[in-house]
């Protein structure tokens, strides 16, 4: 493939289904940042995304025969990301509320929601109500985190939250609110 | 102070206040919660208070990737022509 020009992921993926094997890392160049943020807030390790992210490309790199192409590149991958999250947190079956060790973590980035409008106070009250709002989030069940990190996070719409989880349109909404009901049930004492 | 105990009327806008933020009603539901929501002000202070978490949602930061983390993958990929059929 042509290194200076963009090209759409069925484009790549055709390259690759052709024999393109390097073409392959332009699909992880394009996806990884949102893939590993999605795993790591599933699993709250960060050593753990960067691996359960690696295994999830290699995985869609060894079924990408069985793609379809009438869905976006994104939702298949994220559906396989879903899926291989869920079944490492099955695994282990341990609370996943890290979010001490995170903050200890110098290599990883601040979390601080930066704005030029805020004064430090502010600001200093916003980054305070991400990191309860990351604990709350640590509390749900995986599958209610999942429908919130894909609405919020990778801004999914309710239709490709359906095709990534495999549950109809209506429960999906269902859920999705219900997760917000207990995330705000849970931070009533920070409010 | 707030009242503990929700009154039915404000039980029922406050369990409808998420589908509601999503535009999940007709134009005349919407406007009756709407209402509500004008008149009484622990709802409103409900209501602000979920739309301040969605916003936080949806401000959820991104976390660094490794400069090696694509040439970690592509030394796991192989290099036959495995499971790639159409």
């Amino acid at each position: 493939m042509t290194p200076a020009r963009v090209f759409t992921d069925a484009e790549i993926v055709e390259a690759v289904l052709k024999g393109d094997r390097e073409a392959f890392g332009h699909l992880v160049e394009r996806y990884q940042k949102g893939l590993v943020t999605y795993i790591y807030h599933m699993v709250h390790n960060y050593e753990e995304a960067l691996e359960l992210s690696q295994e999830v490309f290699v995985k869609a790199y060894e079924s990408l025969g069985r793609y379809d192409g009438q869905y976006k590149f994104s939702t298949w991958l994220y559906k396989i990301a879903g899926n291989h999250a869920i079944d490492h947190l099955r695994r282990q079956k341990i609370p996943t509320t890290s979010i001490q060790e995170r903050e200890e973590d110098p290599d990883l980035p601040d979390l601080a929601l930066e704005s030029a409008t805020l004064n430090p106070q502010e600001a200093y009250q916003n980054k305070m109500l991400l990191v309860e709002v990351q604990k709350a989030l640590s509390g749900l069940p995986p599958s209610y985190r999942q429908l919130i990190l894909l609405r919020h996070f990778a801004f999914r719409s309710y239709e490709e939250m359906a095709k990534i989880t495999g549950m109809p349109i209506g429960t999906v909404k269902n859920r999705i609110f219900r997760a917000r009901q207990i995330l705000m049930e849970r931070l009533k004492d920070f409010r | 102070m707030k009242d503990p105990k929700p009154s039915p009327r404000c039980t029922r806008i406050l369990s409808l206040l998420p589908r509601f933020i999503e535009n999940d009603f007709t134009p005349e539901e919407s406007e009756e919660i709407r209402k509500h929501l004008e008149a009484c002000a622990s709802c409103r202070e409900e209501y602000a208070s979920m739309t301040r978490l969605l916003e936080t949602l949806d401000a959820l930061p991104a976390v660094g990737v490794p400069a090696t983390f694509k040439d970690a993958v592509m030394r796991h990929i192989p290099n036959a022509e495995k499971g790639k059929k159409r």
